[in-house]
């Protein structure tokens, strides 16, 4: 288009651009900054440059202790979440259930609570009915969090599936586990793994269900930064958090390569 | 069939909680059906002011996630396909780390010593260390920066679904660059920027982590509140009423913003 | 010659591919234009470029004696017609005609309202002014299109394909009524289409592009009846494509196809002798009775059928005559049905149409 903006805004739009996007990285930036100080205090700008922040957590038992508690949480959620969910995904997209409609609201409903409300819900039952908050608890909670998340991804792979494909495989002679091992369920592999994604990162940086279930031998990380940054900040908080994001970024260009991220989000 | 084991688990642990809590916020100090504890908020003016301070926040976000969020999406939606991915990712990126994480960013940079007491010192513009913490402005910088992809993305949404020859339409009708954009980019935009702000106001309502972090424990909303009363009061059924109140307006925002976006998913 | 639209030298390049070279046209004041031609010839780009929503790469524009090459859209006087329509989904339908009205801020708002309902009247629209865009049918919407791109009297209407979401029957009379209006209104007119049957129509002037060039242009007849190449034989009415070799003969000229039948050529300063392409029109074959006198100027040689169809009112014929394989379109009648493997066919000597252009 001619004059399609006026001369003036290419300027401005850049700049909005790249203040907006200050704002939205500066915090993350701020904290792998911060875990490089050599300082014992969390001031602007950091002072000197050291990594013996890092050092100090991968020597921490409390920090390891919660790495090892989230790692163990996030995984076994993953696995109970991507079997659950799966299940109902292709229960949800390849039969004629009877009131599918509603059923398939009832599995995305915990995305419209949010977490607090369930948290404290879970942790008035827990304490009600058995002892209080303890790891099961955790995994229970992160567990349906994440479920709605894996129902979504694998249900939008089943949808985009060639319908004639398990025809096919059922006319040249497979039954049904035969089917879908071989045939269904490859088919959903990006939507698994989008689901299987999404759920490890969300039980993994999750810190309001953690938080409400927290017991003295459950710390996740989150929960373990947040202790540190309610009573004694100090930067070795800074390190692990610059840790968590390396994961993050390392999960997120993962899926990339296996799926291609355009393909799933 | 395959249905079974996930619903009877949602069934169990998702609704059975919270079911629960609704009962137990109408069961009294006695044991026996009572109001006592909404009553409670009615009269407390404490708990009155927090609920107000929330909504109050609540809305200052949700405006300020409108006032940035609808032109970077227009700029995100206009932009070559390259651009349109590097933005999207800055956008998405921050989401996928912990929101612990990026409260304690803020809360470096908010502090008496951080980055924005220092950069304004360096500017001349301030004499001596200012600190945003512990103060509603505060809070409401960084839960901006945590809520504003959700405006971003929602809106972006709805502005790829306005056919591109619209505004070519409206140019060759005489309306110029802005004029295109107010008659018709945001009248087509709204049920995106809508169904963003109902998102928006609700995930503030019913946050944590970051007023906790930032706010501390005088400035108190509804959710810190909550956890005060579980965790120090145990007066539980007073917090499973303040709970219900908070999933009540929760609900009360969300089901229309998922009305809508299934039918703007579904006419698109 | 008062010329309203004048483009010069105006090209386009996206990446690596030329869509438009070396244009130019100049379009008197009420001249209404057709821009024929077949996919990716770079007839829409042009239409987008003196719209002003695509910037050239070269040449200049001006409407009116006015240089716009650098003004944006909305400062040109310019209205166009999408092929999508570009109805405003939110505004009803009075309001959809009236926008360019307001926009422009001309004239105080009940009498936009007036000069809208009375450009909706001119097409036939009544009673739909409150209704919006998506409860009204794919005919109504064009209408309203149409009234839209009026209504502020521009000085150039640009109409992208306008009739070719629409039915067959539909188009016709839409071809009907653009003319008429065209005629009421007089406004300078551009129109796109790959139809050439509308684009013979509608137009004053034909303009034939292929390949981002302009190949052929003048009114209607002239380009039907001389295209001079053979795209322009083709794409417009479709023709029989002949190579024949002429050679002089006494006072006159002749050409000889390829089994050595010799066949009469009326006069034209283009031949000269040696190979030379000819158009013959399907409709200018008719089947001669044997034995029957053909007329003075008629050509009357042997020929083969090899396949009829029936299409009604006309009769398709492929036959071999001369060595070649021609198409003939004849008027079902006794003659027709006659039809089998032997026949006898005549054109008049003037609808041998010499092709001097390349292509």
């Amino acid at each position: 288009m001619v004059g399609a903006a006026p001369r003036w805004m290419a300027p401005v739009a850049l700049a909005f651009v790249a203040a907006i996007a200050f704002f939205m990285l500066v915090p993350l930036a701020v904290v792998v900054a911060s875990s490089l100080s050599s300082s014992e205090f969390l001031v602007f700008p950091p002072r000197g440059f050291s990594l013996r922040w890092y050092g100090a957590v991968l020597q921490s038992d409390a920090y390891l202790a919660a790495a090892w508690t989230s790692i163990r949480l996030a995984v076994l959620t993953v696995v109970i979440s991507l079997t659950l969910g799966t299940m109902a995904a292709i229960a949800l997209t390849r039969f004629a259930i009877p009131g599918r409609e509603a059923i398939a609201s009832l599995f995305l409903s915990p995305l419209i609570l949010p977490s607090l409300i369930f948290a404290i819900g879970l942790l008035m039952v827990f304490s009600i009915y058995g002892d209080g908050p303890s790891f099961t608890g955790l995994v229970i909670g992160h567990v349906v969090i994440t479920i709605p998340y894996v129902v979504r991804t694998v249900s939008a792979s089943l949808v985009d599936m060639d319908p004639n494909l398990d025809e096919a495989a059922r006319m040249m002679g497979a039954n049904w586990w035969q089917r879908y091992g071989l045939v269904i369920l490859p088919q959903c592999r990006a939507g698994m793994a989008a689901g299987a994604f999404f759920a490890f990162n969300i039980s993994f940086d999750d810190a309001v269900v953690a938080l409400f279930m927290r017991a003295p031998s459950v710390e996740t990380l989150p929960m373990r930064i947040y202790s540190t940054l309610e009573f004694s900040p100090n930067p070795s908080v800074a390190a692990v958090s610059t840790i968590m994001i390396g994961l993050t970024i390392v999960l997120v260009i993962a899926l990339d390569r296996a799926f291609g991220l355009g393909k799933i989000m | 069939m395959l249905i079974a084991p996930g619903l009877i688990f949602l069934v169990l642990a998702f609704f059975f909680p919270a079911l629960q809590m609704l009962g137990l916020s109408l069961i009294g100090e006695a044991g026996g059906l009572t109001l006592e504890h909404y009553a409670k908020v009615a009269v407390d003016n404490f708990y009155l002011g927090v609920a107000w301070r929330t909504l109050r926040l609540a809305l200052v976000i949700t405006l300020a996630c409108l006032a940035i969020g609808f032109p970077l999406a227009i700029v995100i939606q206009r932009s070559a396909p390259a651009v349109r991915a590097a933005l999207i990712i800055m956008i998405v990126l921050p989401l996928m780390t912990s929101v612990v994480i990026r409260t304690f960013g803020w809360l470096v940079i908010l502090g008496p010593g951080g980055l924005l007491s220092w950069t304004l010192q360096n500017l001349g513009l301030i004499s001596s260390p200012i600190s945003l913490m512990h103060t509603e402005t505060g809070v409401v910088i960084a839960m901006v920066q945590v809520l504003l992809p959700f405006m971003v993305l929602t809106t972006l949404g709805s502005l790829s679904r306005i056919p591109p020859d619209l505004d070519a339409a409206a140019r060759t009708m005489g309306a110029g660059f802005f004029r295109a954009i107010g008659h018709v980019t945001l009248p087509l935009a709204i049920p995106g920027l809508l169904s963003g702000s109902l998102l928006v106001f609700a995930l503030s309502i019913s946050s944590f982590i970051t007023p906790s972090l930032v706010g501390g424990v005088r400035l108190q909303v509804m959710a810190t509140s909550i956890y005060q009363q579980v965790t120090g009061s145990f007066d539980w059924g007073f917090a499973a009423a303040l709970s219900v109140l908070l999933l009540l307006v929760t609900l009360a925002l969300v089901v229309p913003y998922m009305a809508a976006a299934a039918r703007a998913g579904g006419r698109g | 010659m008062d010329t309203h639209l004048a483009i010069s030298g105006v090209g386009k390049t996206f990446g690596t591919h030329t869509v438009l070279a070396g244009i130019d046209l100049s379009v008197e004041k009420g001249e209404f234009v057709t821009l024929l031609g077949p996919s990716g010839c770079g007839k829409s780009t042009l239409l987008r470029i003196v719209a002003g929503l695509e910037t050239p790469d070269a040449g200049a524009l001006s409407i009116a004696a006015r240089d716009v090459s650098r003004l944006p859209p909305e400062a040109r006087n310019v209205a166009l017609m999408f092929q999508s329509y570009a109805l405003l989904p939110h505004m009803s339908v009075l309001e959809n005609v009236r926008f360019p009205l307001r926009m422009q801020n001309r004239y105080p708002k009940p009498e936009q309202i007036e000069r809208a309902a009375a450009a909706l009247d001119l097409v036939q629209l009544v009673d739909l002014n409150d209704r919006f865009p998506r409860q009204l049918s794919g005919g109504q919407q064009q209408r309203v299109a149409l009234a839209r791109a009026i209504v502020a009297e521009p000085d150039v209407l640009l109409l992208d394909e306008p009739l070719s979401n629409l039915d067959a029957k539909l188009r016709e009379a839409m071809q009907l009524e653009l003319k008429s209006l065209h005629r009421q209104l007089g406004l300078t007119t551009v129109l796109v289409t790959h139809d050439q049957t509308e684009a013979l129509a509608l137009a004053d002037t034909v303009v034939l592009m292929n390949d981002g060039r302009i190949v052929r242009q003048g009114s209607p007849r002239d380009v039907y009846a001389r295209p001079d190449s053979v795209f322009a034989a083709d794409f417009i009415g479709g023709a029989n494509v002949l190579d024949l070799v002429v050679t002089r003969t006494g006072g006159g000229w002749q050409a000889r196809m390829p089994d050595g039948t010799i066949v009469a050529l009326a006069p034209d300063p283009r031949l000269g002798e040696g190979p030379m392409k000819f158009m013959l029109r399907k409709e200018a074959i008719r089947l001669a009775p044997e034995g029957g006198d053909v007329g003075g100027d008629a050509v009357a040689i042997d020929a083969i059928v090899e396949t009829q169809n029936y299409l009604g009112g006309s009769t398709r014929l492929a036959l071999r005559a001369g060595g070649l394989s021609l198409i003939a379109l004849v008027e079902t009648g006794p003659d027709a049905e006659a039809a089998d493997a032997a026949v006898r066919i005549a054109w008049n000597a003037a609808d041998l149409v010499p092709l001097p252009g390349d292509v």
